[in-house]
């Protein structure tokens, strides 16, 4: 059975650094992981220093890890090219160009980024048997958190327009009395059947989110990522998707009691700030903080992950769910 | 011609004209109520789908764009009824017929 994990968060609050460390965890738990980096910046290929594609591949020097890393740009591209294919060897060439304007529209949407995103979640947790843990590292927009609350939303969605759908093909049908062919049929109409495959997949991924899958959400010790981090959990919660654990990242360190420079002095301060604002934390969410980890002086990859995953407190075996056997 | 003839090419055109009549006057506008019912519900599907064509974004419009292939009649059709249609007074005056 596969497990899904999602680590969400404000941009910048080291998402990449933070998946990637717990995905290391989990391998050395034995089990088989892939890495799903949504960021179009690539911050994965930095980590591991290597490159990733759109496919899932196995990472240099780490065994039974593999990433990949998908641009949603490019996804909504290849959408977009296709349909405008299909419409090509559909459609009369008068027709084309209205469509055309119309298909050109639908992807410039605000939402059709987080469309083509979400296809491709459910697309990976389809294909996801091969691996024991999938990690999403997800892209900055707090929408993308947003979108897998959606599924229930979208299915209600579509649930309406097949029931236009299938009234107006009803009357249709109705109209069309004695020798009359009827404009519409019901049986094998290709509108429904689109619209009943996408309800599938919507059910699909809400059945996956609500019960093979569990939610961290990354934040730093200053006000604008904990007011964020605060919606995003109520946000998720309302979905019924409750937010597992924080990892509160780049706390600062503290400097040795015999230091008293200006330097250690606004480190000292600096602590003190943070550790107000991670008591706060404790205090005024109702979910756990799962991890803290320091700041790092130096760009997080090789080995100083490694001391990130040390670092992780996240118990990977799951304790409240019973392990299927 | 015989009178029994005549007799039943009079009952044939009666019962043509007959048919005709209630044809005209009562089977088709009712037919035409019903088409024009599933129109409207048509339009209302579309509108449903494409909201975006009159500027307003939709979280399904990236989805139902995969419908256009499949909907060529609908689409000209709905185009030309909205442009068609100055009120809604006078797309439901289309049923009656005074």
């Amino acid at each position: 059975m596969t497990e899904f994990t999602f680590f969400g968060g404000k941009g910048g609050v080291g998402k990449t650094t933070v998946s990637s460390a717990y995905a290391l965890e989990c391998v050395d738990a034995g089990l088989e992981t892939l890495v799903v980096s949504t960021d179009p910046a690539h911050s994965t290929a930095d980590v591991f220093d290597q490159e990733f594609g759109d496919e899932p591949r196995p990472v240099e020097g780490y065994d039974g890890l593999s990433a990949m890393e998908i641009d949603p740009d490019r996804e909504v591209q290849d959408h977009l090219s296709e349909l405008k294919q299909q419409l090509g060897s559909q459609l009369s060439a008068t027709m084309v160009n209205e469509v055309d304007i119309q298909l050109e529209m639908a992807h410039q949407t605000p939402g059709a980024y987080e469309a083509a995103l979400f296809d491709r979640f459910v697309e990976v947790m389809r294909n996801a048997e091969p691996y024991d843990r999938v990690v999403f590292d997800t892209s900055p927009t707090g929408s993308t958190l947003r979108l897998l609350a959606l599924p229930e939303l979208l299915e209600r969605w579509i649930d309406r327009l097949m029931d236009k759908r299938e009234r107006s093909i009803d009357l249709f049908e109705k109209a069309a009395i004695g020798n009359n062919e009827p404009r519409r049929v019901m049986e094998g109409d290709p509108i429904l059947a689109r619209l009943r495959e996408r309800k599938e997949r919507f059910e699909f991924a809400g059945e996956v989110l609500r019960e093979d899958a569990t939610f961290y959400l990354v934040l730093n010790p200053d006000e604008l990522s904990i007011r964020e981090t605060r919606r995003s959990v109520e946000t998720l919660a309302e979905a019924d998707l409750p937010v597992r654990g924080l990892v509160v990242n780049r706390l600062s360190p503290e400097p040795d009691p015999d230091e008293n420079g200006r330097g250690a002095r606004y480190l000292r301060q600096r602590v003190e700030t943070e550790r107000d604002r991670l008591e706060r934390i404790e205090r005024e969410f109702d979910v756990p903080i799962a991890a803290t980890i320091e700041t790092r002086v130096e760009e997080v990859r090789g080995s100083i992950l490694e001391d990130v995953a040390a670092d992780l407190e996240i118990e990977v075996e799951d304790g409240d769910r019973a392990p299927t056997t | 011609m015989t009178l029994a003839d005549r007799i039943a090419t009079f009952r044939a055109t009666l019962e043509e004209w007959l048919r005709g009549l209630y044809h005209g006057m009562i089977a088709h506008p009712a037919y035409e109520k019903i088409e024009a019912e599933a129109e409207d519900l048509e339009d209302a599907f579309m509108l449903a789908c494409f909201p975006d064509a009159f500027g307003i974004p939709s979280p399904v419009s990236y989805y139902t764009a995969e419908l256009l292939p499949f909907l060529e009649d609908e689409y000209q059709a709905w185009e030309r009824r909205m442009w068609d249609r100055q009120s809604i007074i006078e797309r439901k005056g289309h049923q009656y017929h005074f």
